[in-house]
């Protein structure tokens, strides 16, 4: 658990809207079978006052805070105001911000990181399907019957392929500690470097899967800054170049990001890569 | 999205970047009425959206006297097989020196990274390989109205002190325009002041509607329809379909036709909340694409329905052969319904994709 456990309170930010209605359910679900404390509040603009599935909308970040307990906040606010919230969240007091909105203009992202950061104020995302610590806390979208507890960590810049692999995991009998989706925009809070810190700090994770794809080279900065035994796969040895591919930061440009040099960026630092997700279980096995 | 250099030219001006005199034609004889302003010698530089356009001819010289002559050359041509349907008409600038400038997002850092060479005209991993001591870079954190004069000092090391003004501008263009990149290469002196020579820009595709901008010129026609039902959607040149939900999920599916020898034809990533109508319209689009012979759909989630994707591959009703992976919720009401209409459904996207590869053999 690198990124917050069950005694730590939730605000969803954007509750009220289809996707963050439905997720919030979810989450608190999840924090009542691992006697967690969950979605205490949630917060839109103009919507106080309301209640989604038990929980209490507030105007702002402030007033949810002044109310309640929260060190996380899980954002579901549409694109072009997501930048907006996340400063928010960050200026309110909030320690934990996992961005799951997708399309934030880049400019945005870089705003927002930077002036969270002046707050001490982390970000995950944009773009992420959240953080999933099994028998812990679940922040985001992910599909907890496909988890099992364990001491493997997962960073990864995708979300169903994520889940690919975690399902991989599990049906090999092997747990996770925490599960990362770190977002699949070219600017991202945390990278591969941070959060292999948290694990390196993490007395739960004894291993890593590290799941990353084309576009620049945060795999291999990654991969080259940690001592812990990890495990990687890249997707796109398929992708064109200067062509995105789904995600936003998923592009090869002017010859760089592509799935082949960093595979072998990565090989050359003694580090096994997975030629498809179905192998990743074996070697991961061979590391622990 | 990529502008075309007047463009971006366009764009620089607005924001006090000087550009060489120019005009922009659509064909030759235009140029008759502007020739006057341009001197003696002018540059004809076709606006085609091509790399290494210089060395494809995209880019020629001409007396006065011949421009038009040349002009209609330029426009007979293709470069790199893109046809010219406009030319950027300019002065010739007498040259001193070049430089390089360009403006990025660093993913590293989070913040934009802007780099300086003191050569120009060329790439600028050649100069960074051949003259590493000749290129200079400095990140700025993006919350700053302006590059900090300490820092343009740092870049512009003893190169005129006339740039300086030009990186802070490109800077303002970059946030004002929602540049991923914006580069000036060559940028040059001259006796007359600082130009930018050339000129690209990219707008980032996420803010493309609140800088106006309503059509994606990089995108194909079948992109942008895919793009209106919310999908990712890119053409490739191989005969197996591919229709996943998730950019790393559907790009994986990709790999394993790769690894096992086949060509993908297509990726199109559905994106969340893969319904019966979103799937209908995904596998017609993807039945649509001429080489297509046989689709795999990879889909995988916890609140996918598998029910609802079964019906909307059925309800799509195309003459191909479809291959499915589903797993979600109502996995064994969808794998009846598929069967029921002799689709074929598969546990795990190794087996599906074995089978479609096997099917086109």
């Amino acid at each position: 658990m690198i990124f917050g456990s069950k005694d730590d309170g939730i605000i969803v930010q954007g509750a009220t809207g289809t996707q963050g209605a439905f997720h919030l359910n979810l989450m608190n679900e999840y924090a009542r079978t691992v006697g967690g404390k969950g979605v205490v509040a949630g917060v839109t603009p103009g919507k106080g006052g309301q209640e989604v599935h038990g929980v209490p909308i507030y105007d702002s970040a402030r007033e949810a805070l002044d109310a309640h307990d929260a060190t996380t906040c899980v954002l579901f606010v549409p694109g072009k105001a997501a930048g907006d919230s996340i400063m928010e969240e960050a200026e309110a007091g909030i320690e934990l911000v996992v961005a799951i909105t997708e399309h934030i203009p880049v400019q945005d992202t870089m705003k927002a990181i930077a002036y969270a950061r002046s707050f001490d104020c982390c970000v995950v995302g944009p773009n992420s399907p959240g953080i999933l610590s099994p028998g812990e806390i679940k922040l985001g979208i992910m599909p907890a019957q496909l988890f099992s507890r364990g001491n493997v960590g997962v960073i990864s810049r995708s979300g169903t392929l994520t889940y690919e692999v975690v399902d991989e995991l599990t049906r090999a009998g092997i747990g996770q500690s925490t599960v990362v989706g770190i977002g699949g925009d070219p600017i991202i809070g945390e990278t591969f470097v941070d959060v292999l810190r948290r694990f390196e700090e993490d007395p739960l994770t004894d291993a890593v899967v590290l799941i990353g794809e084309v576009g620049g080279n945060l795999e291999e900065e990654g991969a080259a800054s940690t001592d812990l035994p990890i495990v990687a796969y890249i997707a796109g040895k398929s992708a064109p170049p200067e062509k995105r591919m789904g995600h936003a930061g998923a592009i090869v440009e002017g010859g760089e990001g592509d799935a082949a040099s960093k595979i072998k960026r990565i090989e050359a630092l003694g580090v096994p890569v997975a030629s498809k997700p179905s192998e990743i279980p074996s070697l991961v096995r061979d590391l622990l | 999205m990529k502008l075309l250099e007047y463009e971006a030219k366009e764009m620089f001006v607005n924001h006090g970047i000087p550009v060489p005199d120019g005009v922009i034609i659509t064909e030759a004889e235009e140029m008759a009425l502007h020739l006057h302003k341009l001197g003696p010698e002018v540059v004809l530089k076709a606006q085609v959206d091509v790399g290494g356009r210089g060395k494809a001819g995209g880019i020629l010289m001409a007396k006065s006297e011949e421009a038009i002559e040349t002009a209609k050359q330029l426009f007979d041509a293709t470069i790199k097989g893109v046809p010219v349907e406009k030319i950027l008409v300019e002065e010739r600038l007498p040259i001193e020196h070049e430089y390089y400038l360009s403006i990025t997002i660093d993913r590293a850092s989070k913040q934009y990274l802007i780099l300086f060479a003191e050569t120009g005209g060329v790439d600028i991993e050649q100069t960074a390989s051949l003259r590493p001591d000749a290129v200079r870079k400095a990140v700025i954190n993006p919350l700053l109205a302006d590059v900090p004069p300490f820092l343009l000092r740092r870049l512009i090391g003893k190169a005129p002190k006339e740039i300086a003004p030009v990186i802070n501008r490109l800077y303002h263009v970059v946030c004002e325009k929602d540049a991923l990149l914006a580069e000036i290469n060559p940028l040059v002196t001259t006796p007359g002041g600082v130009f930018a020579a050339d000129a690209k820009l990219i707008i980032d595709d996420n803010a493309l509607a609140r800088q106006g901008i309503h059509v994606n010129r990089d995108q194909t026609e079948r992109e942008r329809e895919a793009e209106r039902h919310g999908f990712s959607y890119v053409e490739l040149a191989g005969s197996i379909g591919v229709i996943g939900n998730g950019a790393g999920l559907t790009m994986a599916t990709l790999d394993l036709i790769e690894h096992y020898q086949g060509n993908a034809a297509n990726f199109l990533d559905v994106g969340g909340g893969a319904g019966r109508e979103r799937v209908t319209h995904a596998v017609r689009l993807v039945a649509g694409m001429p080489d297509v012979q046989v689709i795999v759909v990879n889909l995988l989630g916890g609140i996918t329905r598998c029910d609802e994707v079964a019906e909307g591959i059925v309800e799509a009703g195309i003459s191909q052969k479809v291959i499915v992976r589903l797993a979600g919720t109502n996995e064994e009401a969808g794998r009846k319904i598929l069967r029921e209409h002799g689709y074929m459904m598969l546990d795990t996207m190794e087996e599906a994709v074995r089978a479609a590869v096997e099917a086109v053999r």
